[in-house]
């Protein structure tokens, strides 16, 4: 979320990939740093060592999603 | 009886008098004390036991004044006095672990419907960190009890070393909602239904750290290794003193490891057993006084038998598991003990029942 932050901040689209897990977290901190639209797609969790079948899956589902995210200029 | 001019008055008294563990009690007024007593539904004057070292007797009235300055709401009384009868029970060796230098702590685990009813319980994110209020006040009311009934003070009676922040409180339960395995009281030979605090004297939680790999037909014999170093490094008792018990608190994510290479807590215990089979040169080098006979093996085991590797899934889920390696001594080698939840004779106290019904288990 920060590096998403971060760089929007530079005027360059960002997405941050959040697992559900860690949505709450996600939402926290983009309101901490002042940003509460911080464009963030939400993935399963996990993830991570879930294997390359997995991950394949789970990029071809989210991937427009991502796509729109970063089509969208945040607030703030 | 004490007495005091207002409760800032007593709270100094109480800290004087080495009755707290540092932090602020709720001061145990009589009335106070008096409802924690009415929703145990014990009698006040009821014996549970004697605590070592002081070998002070524990009455239900005792423990729920212990209660009351841990901060519990009376919905927990039915976890403590499980608690308090865990540790009281010979197996534990309570006086031993008392007295002893070793770092350790009785970690409560809670099984069963009392996670809710008797809660809420955390055990998912954070549950052995601060932010549960069943969490930190039922562990630090047993701690209550183990100072001021079993006399226990840094120092003259309690001689250990430096301690661990578990000291403090040390509660946890399974998070038996979103486990593989069947929950722990269940393979410890409970019914599911039935309420279970299980307590083991364990070192504070060591982190093992362990990044799954779905396409690595090794990834739970890897994840197994890791957690075995863990669990009976040359540097734990487990691995010196031996025949003692040991825990490990699994992550959803290890779990699911073990369930997609088709382990249960059996299997995963009996090859955390093979694997904590340890080196007779290496302990002879390392520890010679302690080595004893080993006769010609080349390896000797850490554990008595897989039994004795208490596993448990809880925490949010990631990349680190928990394990706490024990003390190993004391006559009965600083045993695990779980004790059946009685709170049939909870009584509800109208206004005081806990407010909050959010799951313990959200992740």
């Amino acid at each position: 979320m920060r590096d998403g932050i971060s760089i929007a901040r530079l005027g360059i689209p960002s997405v941050a990939l959040v697992t559900e897990d860690f949505w709450p977290q996600g939402d926290f901190v983009a309101q901490s740093l002042g940003m509460p639209s911080a464009p963030r797609v939400r993935l399963p969790h996990p993830v991570a060592g879930t294997g390359t079948n997995n991950l394949r899956h789970v990029a071809e589902q989210i991937v427009d999603e991502i796509i729109g995210a970063l089509k969208v200029r945040p607030a703030a | 009886m004490l007495e005091a001019g207002d409760e800032a008055e007593a709270l100094e008294q109480l800290h004087e008098m080495g009755c707290t563990d540092g932090l602020p009690v709720v001061v145990p007024t009589p009335e106070r004390v008096d409802r924690m007593v009415l929703a145990s539904g014990l009698e006040a004057d009821l014996v549970l036991g004697e605590m070592g070292p002081g070998m002070g007797v524990a009455t239900v009235e005792k423990v729920a004044t212990a209660a009351v300055m841990a901060g519990c709401l009376p919905d927990y009384m039915p976890l403590v006095v499980a608690a308090v009868r865990g540790v009281i029970d010979p197996a534990f060796d309570l006086t031993e672990m008392q007295a002893t230098t070793h770092c350790t702590a009785p970690l409560v685990i809670v099984n069963g419907p009392a996670r809710q009813t008797c809660g809420p319980v955390a055990s998912g994110f954070g549950a052995l960190g601060p932010g549960h209020r069943a969490n930190a006040t039922i562990g630090r009311a047993l701690r209550l009890t183990m100072i001021n009934i079993g006399g226990a003070r840094p120092g003259s009676s309690d001689m250990a070393l430096l301690g661990h922040p578990g000291k403090f409180t040390y509660c946890l339960a399974e998070d038996e909602e979103h486990s593989p395995f069947p929950p722990l009281h269940v393979a410890r030979g409970f019914t599911p239904d039935d309420s279970v605090v299980t307590v083991i004297g364990a070192e504070a939680p060591h982190s093992v750290l362990y990044s799954g790999n779905a396409d690595d037909p090794d990834d739970a014999e890897k994840l197994l290794q890791m957690l075995a170093v863990g669990l009976a490094n040359m540097a734990t008792n487990n691995a010196v003193l031996t025949g003692g018990s040991a825990v490990v608190v699994l992550n959803p994510e290890h779990a699911e490891i073990f369930a997609h290479a088709n382990m249960n807590r059996e299997t995963v215990a009996k090859r955390l057993w093979e694997l904590t089979h340890l080196s007779v040169a290496d302990l002879e080098r390392y520890a010679a006084a302690f080595a004893g006979i080993r006769g010609d093996a080349e390896t000797y085991p850490a554990f008595p038998s897989p039994e004795h590797i208490l596993i448990l899934m809880a925490g949010g889920s990631g990349l680190y598991s928990m394990v706490m390696p024990s003390w190993c001594a004391g006559k009965h080698k600083n045993s695990a003990v779980s004790v059946k939840v009685e709170s049939d004779q909870f009584c509800e106290i109208p206004g005081l029942a806990a407010v909050t019904e959010s799951p313990s288990t959200e992740q």
